[in-house]
């Protein structure tokens, strides 16, 4: 294993991705953002709070252009979550290729740190949260999250155990959707009322819930491509 | 005839550990950035104004939202 070639293709992959998430949303969650962030300046000014517009004005050109680098640090996240669990189970995923490879984990990732908390716990534009509750919505979402991965792992462990029952890949699906309505079931809902536009909140979700789907695929698809022509997984190749 | 098959690719099925810890603390930490910090991380410097300014939970405002992290 060439263990700098493995962290540079994780890291590298992620950090890509990462940004083109940004850019992404640069342009189509963007102006839902400013549109809830001038509600959420409205009801300041209804409540009767003094508002500096030029603080304001600010805060949003760092908040925009952060975006860049946020997107980055949340490829790095993701992609090095890739690398990781890739190395371990790479022999263990379907396919001889590691394109495919890849990009099957990266949709197992999606499925599992993104799509299923995101049906419990959907994103919420700005003018939706109430700040007193962040540290119990940051502790629900991360331990939903966890959740789902370990289900997704677990179920995948299982279903490699008992890969020669031959009936076993109508049962797993069966075993997945049951543990996944399980932990719906068992976890809170989100405390915070919606007190944005539906219309707003719904465009919002939309948007973003295609934009990181496409995050995890671009993700996959790097990463698998970058491995394929790096080939951290072998140590050398010799005079046969 | 390419050089490729004059050779043989040696591969070792060892796990990597070093560079999945390297791999591990560069997640936690890049999360806690866009996922959770909410002026934590600069107050070791700034001290309690940090919790008031937000300089990096508005950094990575937009993404955070967009992630589908709770932010505030």
């Amino acid at each position: 294993m060439k263990s700098l070639t493995f962290i540079f293709v994780s890291l590298l992959s992620g950090v890509i991705a990462g940004v083109i998430l940004a850019g992404v949303n640069y342009f189509v969650a963007e102006p839902f953002i400013d549109q809830a962030i001038g509600i959420e300046v409205d009801n300041s000014i209804a409540s009767g709070e003094v508002v500096d517009f030029d603080e304001l004005s600010s805060y949003r050109i760092w908040q925009k252009e952060g975006t860049f680098a946020a997107g980055a640090f949340l490829g790095l996240t993701y992609g090095a979550i890739l690398g990781i669990v890739y190395v371990i189970s790479r022999k263990y995923l379907p396919s001889s290729d590691d394109r495919k490879k890849a990009l099957i984990l990266a949709a197992i990732m999606c499925l599992s740190l993104y799509v299923v908390p995101f049906i419990k716990y959907p994103a919420n534009p700005p003018a939706v949260g109430d700040p007193e509750t962040i540290g119990l919505r940051d502790s629900l979402y991360t331990s939903y999250q966890l959740a789902s991965g370990l289900i997704a792992l677990g179920v995948s462990i299982l279903m490699y155990k008992l890969r020669r029952i031959g009936y076993i890949k109508y049962v797993i699906p069966v075993i997945y959707l049951g543990l996944v309505a399980s932990i719906y079931a068992i976890f809170p809902a989100n405390p915070d009322e919606i007190t944005a536009p539906m219309d707003l909140v719904n465009a919002f979700r939309a948007v973003t819930f295609g934009t990181m789907v496409m995050f995890y695929l671009v993700l996959g698809t790097l990463f698998g491509i970058m491995w394929n022509k790096f080939k951290p997984h072998e140590t050398a190749r010799i005079a046969a | 005839m390419s050089l490729h098959h004059d050779q043989r690719v040696v591969e070792k099925d060892g796990i990597p550990k070093v560079s999945i810890a390297v791999l591990a603390i560069i997640a936690i930490f890049s999360i806690y950035i866009v996922g959770y910090d909410q002026g934590q991380l600069f107050s070791l410097v700034q001290g309690s104004e940090a919790y008031d300014t937000m300089w990096l939970h508005e950094f990575t405002h937009d993404i955070r939202h967009a992630a589908g992290f709770p932010c505030h």
